[in-house]
C-alpha cells in the first residue's frame, strides 16, 4: 500500500465532509478536517503508520494536504 | 517536560476558595449575529452556552479583588495575615504596575511583595506553583487569575473561532506552609517558546491565535504533564476522583480525556456557563468544585493548564480531614 493510500486511509476515519480527489487539495478549506479533526487526524495516521510525531512538528501546514502528509512521512521513512 | 528537579511541595495547602464572576451574560444568539455565525456552531465547536462580561467600567481589578475577599473569608484570615500577592492575568488594566498592586492598594496590605504573572491562560497554574515555592518563606499567599477577555477580543467574522471562546472573571485562593485539609502534594510548570507566536498579543492590539496549533500543543502538553503527574506519583488515572482542566474548549477537554482514559464524569466542566476565562479559569474551577462537595476527604484531583508561551503544566492534590 501506498503512502497517499494509508493517509488516505486515516483521513476517511476523521473526516466531516467528503475527502477530495486530489492530494493537493486544503483539507481545511475543503472542510474535511477543523482544528479538532486535525487532532484527530494525526491520532490516526500514528496508528497507521506506527510513528509518533514528534511535538516540534505538530504545526498545521505540515498536514494541510495529502501530498504533503505523505511526503512528511515519506521522508520520516527515508530519514 | 523536562526531567529537571520539580517542586514537590509535600507541605503546602490551600487553605481558602474564592471566584468572581461579572453579571452580565453573553449567549450564542447575541454572538451569531456578531461573528455571522449559527449559535448551534458556537455549541459544537467549544461547548460553550453563555460566557460573562463585565459592565461598563468594571475592571480586572474589580473581579480580582472581589475573588480575593472571597478567598481571604474562607480562609478565615485577613488581609493583615498575608506574607504575598501573586496575580496571574493577560489582561492587566495597565501596562505596569500590575492587578497585583491594585489587589494590594485595596486590600490595605502594605509591605509584602505583590506582582503579576503575565501570561493567559495558564497564569492560574504559573501563580499556584509559585505561591507554592514562596510560601515556606513569605507565610500564606493569595493567588488571584483574573482576566477580562472581551477587551482585548477582535469582532470580525475573519476571526469567529477566537471571538466565540472566551469570557471574563477571576478566581482567588490562599496557599499557606504545611499541610492540610487541601494539600499540594506536588506542582510543575514548564514553557517552550518554539510556537510561542501562536498566541500573543502586541500592545494595544487584540488576541492574536493560531487555534490550530494551539489545539495541536495543548492537546499533546496537557496529556504528557498529567501522565507525567501520574507516573511519578505512582497512580493512575482510576485513582483520582477529579479532573480540573483550563476550560479552554470542550472538545479539546474531551480529546485530553479520552487519550487518558479519564472517566468522562470525573472532568470538571463549567466552561459551559462561563467560557474560556483564559488564566482565571482554573482557579474558578477550583473553587467551584470545592463549593459543590467535590473536594472532600479521601479525595484526590489533578490540576492542568496550558496557555501563552506555551505555559504548561499539571499538579496532585489531595484531601484530608483538617483545616
Amino acid at each position: 500500500m501506498s503512502t497517499v493510500e494509508k493517509v488516505r486511509i486515516a483521513l476517511e476515519a476523521v473526516a466531516r465532509a467528503p475527502v477530495p480527489a486530489e492530494d493537493d487539495a486544503s483539507l481545511f478549506d475543503a472542510g474535511v478536517i477543523d482544528s479538532f479533526g486535525l487532532m484527530e487526524f494525526i491520532g490516526e495516521l500514528e496508528r497507521q503508520f506506527g510513528v509518533k510525531v514528534p511535538d516540534e512538528e505538530l504545526t498545521p501546514r505540515k498536514f494541510e494536504t495529502i501530498a504533503k502528509v505523505a511526503a512528511w512521512f515519506d521522508a520520516r521513512k527515508r530519514g | 517536560m523536562s526531567n529537571a528537579p520539580g517542586n514537590e511541595t509535600g507541605q503546602t495547602r490551600i487553605s481558602g476558595f474564592g471566584h468572581c464572576l461579572p453579571e452580565g451574560v453573553v449567549d450564542n444568539a447575541a454572538l451569531a449575529a456578531e461573528f455571522g455565525v449559527e449559535a448551534a456552531w458556537i455549541l459544537s465547536v467549544s461547548g460553550i452556552r453563555t460566557r460573562r462580561c463585565v459592565a461598563p467600567g468594571e475592571t480586572v481589578c474589580d473581579l480580582a479583588h472581589r475573588a480575593a475577599l472571597a478567598a481571604l473569608a474562607d480562609a478565615g484570615i485577613t488581609p493583615s495575615d498575608l506574607g504575598a500577592i501573586v496575580v496571574g492575568t493577560g489582561t492587566p488594566h495597565r501596562q505596569f504596575p500590575g492587578v497585583s498592586a491594585e489587589v494590594q492598594k485595596r486590600l490595605a496590605a502594605p509591605g509584602i511583595p505583590a506582582f503579576d504573572i503575565h501570561l493567559a491562560s495558564v497564569g492560574g497554574l504559573f501563580a499556584l506553583a509559585t505561591a507554592s515555592a514562596l510560601c515556606a518563606q513569605y507565610g500564606p499567599v493569595l493567588v488571584i487569575g483574573a482576566e477580562v477577555m472581551s477587551a482585548v477580543l477582535a469582532r470580525h467574522p475573519r476571526v469567529k473561532e477566537t471571538g466565540i471562546l472566551f469570557g471574563d472573571g477571576a478566581g482567588a485562593c490562599i496557599v499557606m506552609p504545611g499541610a492540610g485539609a487541601v494539600t499540594l502534594d506536588e506542582i510543575r510548570i514548564a514553557s517552550d517558546a518554539t510556537f510561542s507566536d501562536a498566541l500573543f498579543m502586541d500592545f494595544g492590539e487584540s488576541m492574536v491565535m493560531d487555534g490550530r496549533t494551539v489545539i495541536l500543543q495543548a492537546n499533546r502538553k496537557l496529556q504528557s504533564a498529567v501522565s507525567d503527574l501520574l507516573g511519578r506519583n505512582g497512580l493512575a488515572p482510576d485513582d483520582i476522583d477529579l479532573f480540573l482542566f483550563h476550560q479552554a474548549n470542550l472538545n479539546l477537554l474531551r480529546q485530553v480525556g479520552g487519550a487518558l482514559k479519564i472517566d468522562p464524569e470525573k472532568v470538571f466542566v463549567n466552561l459551559d456557563r462561563y467560557g474560556n476565562t483564559s488564566s482565571a479559569s482554573l482557579l474558578i474551577a477550583m473553587s467551584e468544585a470545592r463549593a459543590a462537595g467535590l473536594l472532600e476527604p479521601g479525595m484526590r484531583a489533578v490540576l492542568a493548564a496550558f496557555g501563552a508561551g506555551m505555559g504548561w503544566g499539571a499538579a496532585l492534590i489531595s484531601c484530608r480531614a483538617g483545616s
